[in-house]
């Protein structure tokens, strides 16, 4: 019976798999690029060619591999520790330079880097290899499962909207049939995810071999990364299953009309009509699964509170939304006539 | 048999009826023959594109007239006794027909007199020369 | 064995009744056809009959059994509108009812198809209305089902694929099936169905066996000798339905005891007296626009 909506997330995990396919083709032609830049081993080799460079090596007790760099004219000194798989740490410490900064602290994937500066001389600490939180995937593929599931929200208005008479003379109860292509979408959503997090783990694994981080932060993010895009699925679902036609603009408006709530709920609240506008922005904007999505919250410092506060009683609000909205998207559907 | 059955759905006459009198038709003329099979009901409303229930309808009336008889799990037959009365079934039809060109006559307004003189004309024209003319 | 029983059935929309206290049954193996103008109320009752439409009242039987979503391996619909899927192509439609339906028999269905040459790789968006109506139709006789609602199943087909369509109806009423239709080309309705109800503004106003309703209507025509002629009460016979008088002609529709009538105009001093019979399509007339009816059958005296 849910035939139908298959071959709809086919079509639309099709189109999700080129794009994701043209940037996996991009990654490799960035990897081909940047393959005669340095990378950290290429710069020890680099420094490890100078003139006047003392090269000792030996192995630790625990089978890291160091290498001890010494360059008393240059007043360069580094320390390089292969941990194997586990990655390298390298630590140099150099005069100096304007490249230089106070203080920087750096990731680019797994990299990771921190300068310091005492005085004259600059400490640069790099460890490649390190974990790399699921956050950052998970944001990507937030964004990919939004947009599948803004483009394949609204299947029971699609069948309103011209195919009634074959849908309802189909042996099943309407409730089944709305239930049965409803959990097909959440599949084809979730799938999206998957799908994205897979590419670029594939585009970074061109780089290096990642190790994932799944604790903390990070679980709340995979958590969140499921739930809000299922929310906002079964919100357009509730919102277009009362449409017989002209579904498609109402699911491109949504977004921009929430997005435009989103801003008003910025507005500084200097007068009474500003008051005004803030408030019945902030009270639509209650209604909407993306005003929940965070896993962090600004603490009183500026800086963003990973610790969790909140974390419940936001993706539980994901949780009722799903529910919610699914609900009366499956009232209305059971009302519907041809 | 069927080529010989051809019904008319636009015309006023009741389908079944049509079907009636043309296999009264087809026994005078002898193209249906004492005892010959009928086709089934089913048949016969797909080969003439008609609702089964009206060719059984037409076959129950033709049943009542005694044209055929029904065996159950056999089919329909034509009546022998009926192909032996067809002469005077053709006299039915001929009659029936004059009947129907003698009341119009009648209805346009033509005395006894004037009839008789165009029929006499009409005969003269279809049995004078071919001795195996037509009934019609 | 399957019978449909509509009883009392009223659908209002906002004020306006599109269906309005419509009763007809329409017993098994056999073949109803619904006629009636546009907009009389044929879609709405096909509607309600599928549960597509919620009746404001009245009462739907299949085997003296309401509607339920099962009901629906038995019954096959074809829709007035196209509510095919666009981007789909017609195998996948063929699928798409391969899944849905136990009984469904593609390779019927394909065989459906190439009879009325409709090309299964396409995709629908691709057909012309006539193929799409094909795909429907070819769908609907490969389900085996025993109940068969089919809302114009030849809107936009040639005439050799009407012919056939038909051909089809007739199988399944021959199967022992029922079969319930509507089609503006009232010929394909007097050749396949065996019972008809007209309906009008969403009232039933003339049903029957169309043997019978084309045995009992007549027109009875006399011409008088002068203009200001009298009918001695024939026109208040109830089997006359309708007096036309023009000039010293005039013509009675009657739905019964045609020759008797016939007799009684002759012994008031009419001439000319004939008895016409009336093909389903002038009935229909008759009954839903008797003015267009009267000059249709004049028209047609005139150039035969």
């Amino acid at each position: 019976m849910t035939y139908i909506e298959w071959l709809r997330i086919r079509n639309c995990l099709k189109v999700l798999a080129i794009i994701l396919v043209v940037l996996v083709a991009l990654a490799v032609v960035l990897r081909v690029s940047v393959a005669r830049y340095m990378s950290p081993a290429q710069w020890v080799h680099h420094m490890s060619l100078d003139p006047g460079t003392h090269e000792s090596n030996v192995t630790l007790p625990d089978g890291t591999k160091r290498m001890v760099l010494d360059n008393p004219g240059e007043q360069m000194h580094a320390i390089i520790d292969d941990h194997g798989s586990a990655g390298t740490h390298i630590e140099v410490t150099e005069p100096s330079s304007r490249a230089h900064k106070e203080k920087d602290n750096v990731s680019v994937g797994s990299v990771h880097v921190v300068e310091s500066r005492h005085g004259t001389m600059t400490t640069t600490i790099i460890d490649t290899n390190g974990a790399v939180p699921m956050l950052y995937y998970m944001a990507i593929a937030d964004f990919f499962a939004l947009i599948v599931a803004t483009i394949l929200a609204a299947p029971l208005a699609r069948e309103i909207n011209g195919h009634l008479e074959l849908t309802l003379t189909k042996p099943i109860s309407r409730l089944r049939y709305a239930l049965g292509v409803l959990g097909v979408d959440v599949v084809g959503i979730l799938a999206a995810s998957v799908m994205t997090v897979a590419a670029f783990y594939l585009c970074q694994l061109l780089f290096e071999t990642p190790r994932l981080d799944f604790s903390g932060v990070n679980t709340r993010a995979i958590l969140m990364g499921i739930a809000c895009p299922l929310a906002w699925y079964a919100m357009l679902c509730a919102a277009t299953t009362w449409l017989p036609r002209a579904y498609g603009a109402l699911l491109g408006l949504i977004p921009l009309g929430l997005l435009f709530v989103g801003l008003l709920t910025l507005v500084p609240t200097s007068n009474v009509v500003a008051l005004f506008v803030h408030d019945v922005a902030w009270v639509i904007s209650r209604f909407d699964p993306l005003t929940y999505v965070s896993v962090a919250s600004p603490n009183s410092e500026g800086s963003m509170n990973y610790s969790g506060a909140n974390f419940g009683f936001r993706i539980s609000m994901e949780a009722l939304f799903f529910v919610a909205y699914g609900a009366l998207a499956l009232w209305r559907w059971q009302r519907v006539e041809a | 048999m069927p080529a010989v059955l051809t019904v008319d759905p636009r015309s006023g006459v009741p389908i079944y009826l049509q079907i009636v009198e043309q296999v009264k038709r087809s026994i005078a003329l002898g193209v249906l023959r004492a005892g010959e099979q009928l086709p089934t009901v089913k048949q016969l409303a797909i080969d003439l594109t008609v609702n089964p229930n009206t060719v059984a309808r037409a076959y129950r009336e033709l049943e009542r007239g005694a044209v055929i008889e029904t065996a159950t799990g056999r089919g329909s037959f034509v009546r022998t006794e009926e192909v032996e009365a067809s002469p005077r079934v053709a006299v039915e039809i001929g009659r029936d027909a004059l009947e129907l060109a003698l009341r119009e006559a009648k209805a346009v307004g033509l005395d006894r007199d004037e009839v008789r003189a165009i029929f006499e004309a009409v005969l003269e024209r279809w049995f004078s020369e071919l001795p195996k003319g037509d009934s019609q | 064995m399957s019978s449909i029983k509509i009883s009392n059935l009223r659908k209002i929309y906002g004020s306006t009744p599109a269906v309005d206290d419509l009763s007809l049954e329409v017993p098994s193996a056999s073949v109803f056809g619904l006629l009636g103008p546009n907009g009389a109320g044929k879609t709405t009752t096909f509607k309600c009959m599928l549960g597509l439409a919620r009746p404001s009242s009245g009462e739907i039987l299949y085997d003296a059994k309401p509607l339920t979503p099962e009901s629906f391996e038995r019954i096959a619909y074809v829709p007035e509108r196209n509510v095919l899927y666009d981007w789909l192509t017609v195998d996948e439609h063929v699928e798409m009812n391969r899944r849905a339906f136990k009984a469904f028999d593609a390779a019927r269905a394909r065989e459906l198809l190439s009879q009325f040459g409709v090309d299964h790789r396409k995709r629908v968006a691709a057909l012309s209305k006539g193929m799409r109506t094909a795909v429907m139709v070819a769908c609907a006789f490969a389900r085996n089902a025993e109940i068969l609602v089919l809302d114009e199943p030849t809107s936009g087909l040639d005439p050799v694929n009407q012919r056939h369509v038909l051909s089809l109806i007739i199988n399944e009423a021959a199967k022992g099936n029922s079969v319930i239709f509507s089609s503006h080309q009232i010929g394909q309705v007097e050749r396949a169905a065996e019972t008809i109800a007209i309906i009008d503004r969403g009232k039933v106003i003339l049903s029957g066996l169309v043997d019978d309703l084309k045995a009992d209507r007549k027109i009875v025509e006399g011409i008088f000798p002068d203009v200001g002629f009298s009918l001695d009460g024939i026109a208040n016979d109830p089997r006359v339905s309708r007096v036309d008088r023009t000039e010293r002609i005039v013509r009675l529709l009657v739905t019964a005891g045609a020759d008797e009538i016939a007799g009684r105009l002759s012994a008031s001093g009419a001439t000319g007296i004939r008895v016409l019979d009336l093909n389903l399509e002038d009935i229909f007339l008759y009954a839903v626009s008797p003015v267009t009816a009267t000059t249709d059958i004049v028209t047609k005296e005139l150039s035969s």
